[in-house]
């Protein structure tokens, strides 16, 4: 693919709030340690087997004002607020005007993995205790899994295209490669893209009853929405580059029994890692950090270290930014690129903490493979560089 | 130069019919599948009809294996995937895995499994939830059951984009094999009717009674529908080799975004109109070469209020002739588009542009050349398709005879942002 440049960043984060934050709190070693039968949004009293750790006192109001968020659930303000610091950061919008973009040719790839959660509980608990004739309709369009993405164009003026994708853990990488294909086809100037999962109630008792996460390991939260555009015109526009992206790989690979459904392939994770080292013109020898997906779930994680030990042999460096962060599912790849703009080209001694599974983190490294799965047998993965080649 | 892009087959699960020699049949003819609404209860919510998919037996299309994992929306996409993949005579063993992808729409995917565990749930408590049904659950899971059933291992992926997914799904489908990512994609859409779809469309008040009765003056409002449209998208390098006939070429999509109301469309159109205008310029073509208009159409007052204000202002003069497809089948939701998009493959091969059928009295405000009640048959060398969603979403895409459009003409220039609006 032809590079694109990642112009600038909106996060909303366990580690808080803001792209410098997260930055910061990456290189300082800083974890989201997250609380067993305890959170802000909701009652965890029941749900001892799942570690929680939310975006910690979540405040939308505080960057988006008072009015006109009574009817939006924690997902959307989520995607807002990361959306407005995004569009900030790159320089598009300042002051909430626009700078160097145009509602026109502005839009959004967003992935999200289970959609809300929240509202769906909230119409079906009225609709099964009550009376389905009771249900809010104000909070109805919030059940559409693109409603998110489409309140966010609302706030922010997108009007070029808006596009929800869906591929559980691996869909925020894939955000991006839809976002490739529409900008090189000119149907933006820039793209929003990443992704977003917010926590509530219905995903905490999954993951619980699941008892999936090893001890420690977090049910995160978060949007994590990186501002693109053509290496060119980002160039042109003399904008501040964080990272390019070079390369996109994905693949899917079924279980052998007919009758499984969950599945960590290695081989999905491999063929996509393949893909994407291909795509990007980079052989696996000039790989420096691997910004791998792995977030306590052992038969997963054991699965990607697999593939990147078969291509990558054990010498390069993989962190994990979801041990750090906690597992935030279609947001996670997105979370990923921004570790992987926090810690290229960072020392091991400037980051004494960071959640390194293997290697060590080197000054010179300059380019990173974002890498995330899916629960069925797909993976994505992303060939990142650092600005300075 | 970009490859070109052709339908080489349908698959189709609808309320009036499985496959597509039934489907374009009921077409052509003008049946309703509308009916009483028999999957939940409808008694208190003085509403009772909709478009319910009623023989369609997953047991007849999928293996136990696969009725084991999957939920109603996913067994008929992969019912309609292998009847696509039938139609264009496609063995997927031929195939190179990794160059089949399977892009798919929905607005809910497997919300009928969510509605259970919801129940199971707030019934019954914790202990009630079937552990097992967990993971059955996930809009991302309708793709991948299709690509374990036709063996597909490039691009699995799911655009939920609503009402306009299935155009949103077909769009990028042909982008992907366009711009040489895939050779072969199976692409479109699938919804099921949910208790919690149908309580919301009631309150939000767009519900009609019995009929659903687009661009009609006394229209009332939407009906639901569910089903499955799939659509086998393949390169012609690809569909050539194996000498398959090409049913209709893909030609460009428009897309667009109204960030103007979550479920109302614009007033005055703007988005809608850029989605249209893009759709044709891209396709190198001009309204004028436009035969046919398939219409989102839901019967809203304001869908097709702002749908007429897209038709006068593309089309000018021409009462190019318009048709909604909603009026036999409700409003499949996600699957709407895609259902819709191989209805334009009907009037490509057929030449019958398919009635808009309970259409009694014309709407002053709706006043377009609209395809009243009986299929008619017409120029039928490129057509389009068009939809809105929730979210203020726009995709509208062109279908054409094969060897009608010009060569893709190659990506635009790059869109350059505006000066700049601050102040």
């Amino acid at each position: 693919m032809k590079a694109l440049a990642v112009t600038g960043a909106g996060v909303v984060s366990t580690l808080g709030v803001g792209r410098a934050a997260l930055v910061e709190s990456l290189r300082s070693g800083a974890r989201a340690m997250g609380h067993v039968g305890r959170a802000e949004t909701f009652d965890a009293s029941t749900y001892p087997r799942v570690r929680i750790a939310e975006v910690p006192g979540f405040d939308a109001a505080k960057y988006l004002g008072d009015k006109g968020l009574r009817s939006l659930d924690r997902l959307t303000k989520l995607l807002v607020v990361a959306s407005r610091l995004a569009l900030h950061d790159a320089g598009l919008k300042k002051d909430g005007a626009w700078t160097a973009g145009s509602p026109e040719t502005v839009g959004m790839v967003v992935s999200n993995a289970y959609g809300s959660l929240e509202a769906i509980t909230e119409l079906d608990r009225v609709a099964t205790l009550e009376d389905a004739r009771y249900i809010n309709p104000s909070r109805f369009p919030l059940t559409v899994s693109n409603s998110a993405a489409g309140y966010a164009s609302i706030w922010e003026d997108l009007r070029a295209l808006n596009v929800t994708v869906s591929d559980g853990g691996a869909g925020a990488l894939d955000a991006v490669a839809c976002a490739n294909l529409f900008l090189e086809q000119a149907r933006a100037a820039a793209l929003l893209v990443g992704g977003v999962e917010a926590m509530c109630e219905a995903l905490a008792f999954a993951f619980d009853r699941l008892g999936a996460f090893a001890e420690g390991a977090c049910l995160g939260e978060g949007a994590a929405i990186l501002a693109v555009e053509p290496l060119d015109a980002a160039r042109a526009r003399d904008a501040r580059i964080l990272a390019t992206i070079c390369g996109f790989g994905t693949a899917f690979s079924p279980p052998r029994r007919e009758a499984t459904l969950v599945y960590a392939s290695s081989e999905a994770v491999s063929r996509a890692i393949a893909s994407a080292l291909l795509d990007a013109d980079v052989a696996a020898g000039d790989v420096d950090l691997v910004v791998s997906g792995v977030s306590g779930l052992r038969v997963f994680d054991d699965a990607e270290m697999r593939a990147i030990g078969h291509v990558f042999g054990e010498k390069v460096c993989v962190v994990a930014p979801k041990l750090a962060l906690g597992e935030t599912l279609g947001a996670s790849g997105a979370m990923g690129m921004l570790a992987a703009t926090a810690w290229l080209g960072q020392t091991a001694s400037r980051c004494p903490n960071a959640p390194v599974l293997r290697g060590a983190l080197r000054a010179e490294a300059r380019t990173a493979l974002v890498t995330s799965m899916g629960y069925y047998g797909n993976a994505s993965a992303l060939v990142m560089r650092h600005p300075s080649g | 130069m970009l490859r070109r892009v052709f339908v080489t087959g349908v698959g189709v699960v609808s309320s009036i019919g499985l496959g597509k020699e039934a489907f374009f049949r009921a077409l052509g003819e003008g049946i309703s599948g509308i009916s009483p609404v028999s999957s939940f209860d409808t008694a208190q919510l003085g509403r009772q009809f909709a478009g319910e998919v009623r023989n369609f037996d997953a047991r007849d299309h999928l293996t136990r294996a696969e009725q084991g994992r999957t939920g109603r929306c996913s067994a008929m996409a992969v019912a309609a995937a292998r009847m696509a993949l039938a139609d264009a005579r496609l063995d997927p063993a031929g195939l190179d895995p990794p160059r089949l992808a399977v892009v798919l729409g929905t607005t809910m995917g497997e919300g009928e499994i969510l509605g259970e565990l919801e129940h199971q749930w707030i019934v019954g408590g914790a202990g009630a939830v079937r552990r097992a049904l967990i993971p059955r659950y996930g809009s991302t899971l309708l793709p991948i059951h299709v690509a374990r059933a036709i063996g597909a291992q490039g691009m699995v992926l799911t655009l939920p984009a609503a009402c306009a997914a299935g155009n949103y799904a077909i769009g990028f489908s042909a982008d992907l094999i366009r711009s040489g990512r895939a050779d072969v994609v199976v692409t479109g859409a699938a919804e099921l009717i949910q208790q919690l779809q149908f309580s919301g469309f009631v309150r939000l008040a767009a519900m009609a009674t019995e009929r659903c009765q687009p661009f009609d003056l006394n229209r009332q409002g939407l009906l639901l529908g569910e089903g499955a449209g799939l659509l086998v998208l393949e390169s012609e390098a690809h569909a050539t080799r194996r000498g398959v006939e090409l049913q209709a070429e893909v030609g460009a999509y428009g897309m667009s975004c109204d960030a103007y109301h979550i479920t109302r469309p614009h007033p005055e159109a703007t988005g809608s109109i850029v989605a249209m205008r893009a759709a044709i310029a891209r396709s190198a073509i001009a309204p004028d070469d436009v035969d046919f208009v398939n219409a989102h159409g839901t019967g809203t007052k304001q869908n097709d209020l702002a749908e007429a204000k897209v038709v006068r202002e593309v089309f000018g003069d021409r009462r190019v002739p318009i048709s909604s497809m909603k009026s036999m089948l409700g409003h499949c939701m996600g699957a709407a588009s895609a259902l819709e998009a191989i209805g334009c493959i009907f009037t490509l091969e057929t030449g019958l542009y398919p009635p808009t059928i309970g259409f009694e009295t014309p709407d002053p405000e709706c006043d377009m050349n609209v395809v009243a009640n009986v299929a008619r048959r017409g120029k039928a060398d490129i057509v389009i398709n068009n939809s809105l969603a929730f979210g203020g979403y726009n995709a509208v895409a062109v279908f054409a005879r094969p060897g009608v459009l010009p060569p893709p003409p190659g990506p635009p220039p790059p869109a350059r942002p505006a000066a700049s609006r601050s102040s």
